[in-house]
C-alpha cells in the first residue's frame, strides 16, 4: 500500500501521469492499490456513464434485471408502457433492499420489511396501515417513491446510467466512437438480442487491465493465445495475424480492427452480410469492402468492452463469428466481477445463433480457451502489482511511438485518430490518459 | 432403494470414481476417450430468481455447451505448450458423492445423478476455489465399456468464484 507521509495518492498519480505523457511509461502501482481504488469509485464510477444492461434483456412490460454501479444496486425495469427505468434498489422507509432477485417480471416491488409497495416506475403505491401509522392524511407518496438513477440514457440498445446529474449527454460521451460501435451494434436493422443471461465470475484481477487489453492490445495474441492457434480454434495461418490492422482512438475510447479474407466478413451468414452492407453507412462499408477489416475489440471508458471475432467450435471446423459485450466491474482494488453477454442479430438464422453462442463459449467467458489465459495474465499482473516494488516500477507503453504515424485524415474514412498498425500502444496510452484525466479532475496540484 | 441391479449401480459408481481420478491426475486425453462421440456436456448459467420462478438455470446461456468436437479442441489446447492457464497446472480434487443410478431411456443407458465438490488451488498464491454442483449424467454402454453420453452440471452458484474454468467438472 502507498503510505508515505510526504506524498499522498494524488501526488503519486500526478507523477505517474507526467511520466506517461513524457516517457510513455506507466507506474505499475496503479494496477493494484486500495487508496487508488477509493478514488476510482468516486472520480470515475460516480462521475461518468456506466453500462448496466442491454434492452433485449428486458423485452416485455414488467421485465427487470438487477445491476450495480460499484456498491449501488439498481433495478432496471420496463414499465407497463414499455418505458425503461433505472431505480435505486432501496426502500425510502428504512433502506431495505427492495428487489432481491436478479431478474424477473413484476408490476410491483414490495419491501419485505414493512411492506411498502412500489410500481415498476418507482412510484410508491401502497403503505400498510397508512392511516394508523401516518395519520388521516396519509403519507406523501411522491416524496417516498423510489429514487431514479440521476441519469439514464440508451445508446442503440445499450442502457447506461450515471450517478452524476451533470454528466454530459451519453451520445456526446460516446462521440466519435459511435462510428466504430456501429460495426457491432448496427449490422442488422432488426437489432441485437442477448442470448439468455450473462455469465458472471470473480477474478482476482484489476478491472483496468482488462479494459486496457480490450481497447487495443493486438500484440498479446501471438503469445497469450498461441495455444488456440496451435489447437485449431483460432483459424489463422500465422501467430502474427494481428500485426497488420488499424488501431483507433476516438473520444475517450478506442478499438482495434482485424483483417479478413476479401469478401469473407468474419464468415457471417449471407443474410447478415447483406444486411450489414445495407445498414451501415457508405464510409463504413468502404472499410469493410476496400480494407477488408472489421473492429475486433473495443473499450468504451471506463469498463465496457466489445469483442467481435470468429473461431472454430469443432476440430478442423470452420470459423463462426460472434459478438460479446462485457463489463469489468470493480469490487475492490485488484478484484473484479466480470459480466459477459453474447449477443446476436435478432433476424439471424436460428442455427447460426446457437453456433455463434458456442463459438463465444469456446473462446471467451469463464471457460473460454482465450479468456482463460487472459485471466492468468490479468491476475498475475495484479498479484505482482500489489507490492512495494511496483511503486517504483515503470512499465513500457511505447510501442509505435518511434516509427508509426497516424493515417492521414483524407485516407481514413472514420473519425478519431487511426494508426496503420496493431502492435502499437496508442489506444492503451489513450486509456490511461483518460483515466488520469478523470482521477485528477479538480486536483490543482497544491 | 436401488432402481437398478446392484451390478449396474456399482458399474456406474465405479465409472464416476475412475473419471474423477483421471481428471485429478490430469489425463485429459484419456478422459476424452471416456465420452461418447455424440456427447453433450453442458453447464448452464444460473440466475438468482424468486422461488416461484424455478431454479434459475438458463436454457440458452451456458458456461459449457460442448460436443465431442469442441471438447477435442479444449484437450488439444491443453496439450500445447502454451496453455498458460493450466501450466503450472491447477491442483484439483473431484469429490463425487450422493450417487443415484436409475434406468435410462434406452436399454444400454443409465441416468446417474451425483453431487460434485471441486476443490482447486493454483500457483503459489494462498487460497482455493470451490465449485459445488449436482451432475445429471447419462452413461451408455458401448462395446462393454460405460461412457459419458450426456452431462448437465447444475451449479450451486449464480456467480462463479474462480478466475476461469480451465478444468473439466
Amino acid at each position: 500500500m502507498i503510505e508515505q507521509p510526504t506524498q499522498g495518492t494524488y501526488e503519486i498519480l500526478q507523477d505517474a501521469r507526467q511520466t506517461l505523457e513524457e516517457e510513455g511509461k506507466l507506474l505499475a502501482k496503479v494496477y493494484n492499490e486500495p487508496s487508488i481504488f477509493e478514488l476510482e469509485a468516486k472520480k470515475i464510477f460516480s462521475k461518468t456513464w456506466i453500462f448496466l444492461a442491454h434492452e433485449s434483456e428486458i423485452p416485455w412490460p414488467g421485465d427487470y434485471v438487477l445491476r450495480r454501479i460499484i456498491n449501488d444496486s439498481f433495478i432496471v425495469t420496463r414499465d407497463e408502457d414499455g418505458e425503461i427505468h433505472v431505480l435505486f434498489n432501496m426502500c425510502k422507509h428504512r433502506g431495505m433492499q427492495l428487489c432481491r432477485s436478479d431478474a424477473g417480471n413484476a408490476s410491483h416491488f414490495r419491501c419485505p420489511y414493512h411492506g411498502y409497495t412500489f410500481s415498476n416506475t418507482g412510484k410508491l403505491q401502497g403503505v400498510p396501515f397508512e392511516k394508523e401509522a401516518y395519520g388521516p392524511e396519509g403519507l406523501d407518496k411522491d416524496e417516498y417513491s423510489m429514487t431514479a438513477a440521476p441519469k439514464m440514457e440508451i445508446y442503440k440498445g445499450l442502457i447506461f446510467a450515471s450517478l452524476n446529474p451533470d454528466v454530459p449527454p451519453l451520445e456526446e460521451y460516446i462521440g466519435d466512437m459511435g462510428w466504430y460501435l456501429d460495426f457491432y451494434l448496427e449490422k442488422s436493422p432488426a437489432g441485437l438480442e442477448v442470448i439468455g443471461a450473462p455469465q458472471r465470475w470473480i477474478m482476482p484481477a484489476d478491472w483496468k487491465l482488462a479494459a486496457e487489453n480490450f481497447i487495443g492490445d493486438g500484440y498479446h495474441t501471438q503469445s497469450t493465445h498461441m495455444s488456440t492457434i496451435k489447437a485449431g480454434i483460432m483459424r489463422v495461418k500465422s501467430p502474427a495475424y494481428l500485426k497488420e490492422g488499424v488501431q483507433i482512438t476516438a473520444s475517450k475510447h478506442g478499438c482495434l480492427f482485424m483483417g479478413f479474407p476479401p469478401g469473407n466478413y468474419f464468415n457471417y451468414p449471407q443474410s447478415i452480410v447483406d444486411s450489414m452492407l445495407e445498414n451501415l453507412n457508405e464510409e463504413q462499408v468502404e472499410v469493410l469492402k476496400e480494407n477488408s477489416i472489421m473492429p475486433l475489440n473495443a473499450t468504451v471508458f471506463p469498463n465496457l468492452s466489445f469483442l467481435h471475432s470468429s473461431m472454430a467450435i469443432e476440430a478442423e471446423g470452420q470459423s463462426i463469428p460472434y459478438f460479446t459485450l462485457r463489463i469489468w466491474q470493480p469490487i475492490g482494488a485488484g478484484k473484479m466481477e466480470i459480466w459477459s453477454w453474447c449477443l446476436v442479430e435478432q433476424d439471424a438464422p436460428e442455427e447460426f445463433k446457437k453456433n455463434s453462442n458456442r463459438a463465444f463459449l469456446t473462446t471467451f467467458g469463464a471457460s473460454g480457451t482465450l479468456e482463460q489465459d487472459d485471466a492468468e495474465n490479468w491476475s498475475g499482473q495484479t498479484r505482482v502489482g500489489a507490492g512495494e516494488m511496483a511503486a517504483q516500477h515503470y512499465l513500457n507503453y511505447s510501442a509505435g511511438s518511434a516509427h508509426v504515424e497516424p493515417i492521414p485524415e483524407d485516407e481514413w474514412p472514420g473519425p478519431g485518430t487511426a494508426y496503420p498498425k496493431n502492435y502499437v500502444d496508442f489506444a492503451q496510452r489513450h486509456f490511461w490518459q483518460t483515466y488520469f484525466h478523470f482521477l485528477l479532475d479538480g486536483y490543482n496540484g497544491s | 432403494m436401488l432402481e437398478t441391479s446392484v451390478e449396474t449401480y456399482w458399474e456406474a459408481y465405479s465409472f464416476l470414481m475412475h473419471e474423477a481420478e483421471v481428471l485429478d491426475e490430469r489425463h485429459e486425453r484419456e478422459w476424452l476417450e471416456m465420452v461418447t462421440d455424440d456427447v453433450e456436456y453442458l453447464m448452464p448459467v444460473r440466475v438468482n430468481r424468486e422461488r416461484g420462478e424455478g431454479d434459475g438455470f438458463s436454457e440458452e446461456a451456458f458456461y459449457f455447451e460442448e460436443t465431442r468436437g469442441s471438447l477435442e479442441l479444449r484437450v488439444r489446447r491443453i496439450e500445447t505448450e502454451y496453455a498458460w492457464a493450466e501450466d503450472p497446472p491447477s491442483r484439483t480434487r473431484h469429490f463425487v458423492t450422493n450417487v443415484r443410478v436409475a434406468p435410462g431411456e434406452k436399454e444400454d443407458e443409465v441416468a446417474v445423478r451425483s453431487n460434485l465438490l471441486l476443490y482447486r488451488t493454483r500457483g503459489s498464491a494462498p487460497g482455493h476455489d470451490i465449485i459445488s454442483a449436482e451432475r445429471k449424467d447419462i452413461l451408455r454402454k458401448e462395446e462393454g465399456q460405460w461412457k459419458l453420453r450426456k452431462r448437465v452440471i447444475l451449479l450451486d452458484h449464480h456467480l462463479l468464484e474462480t478466475h476461469n474454468l480451465s478444468v473439466f467438472l
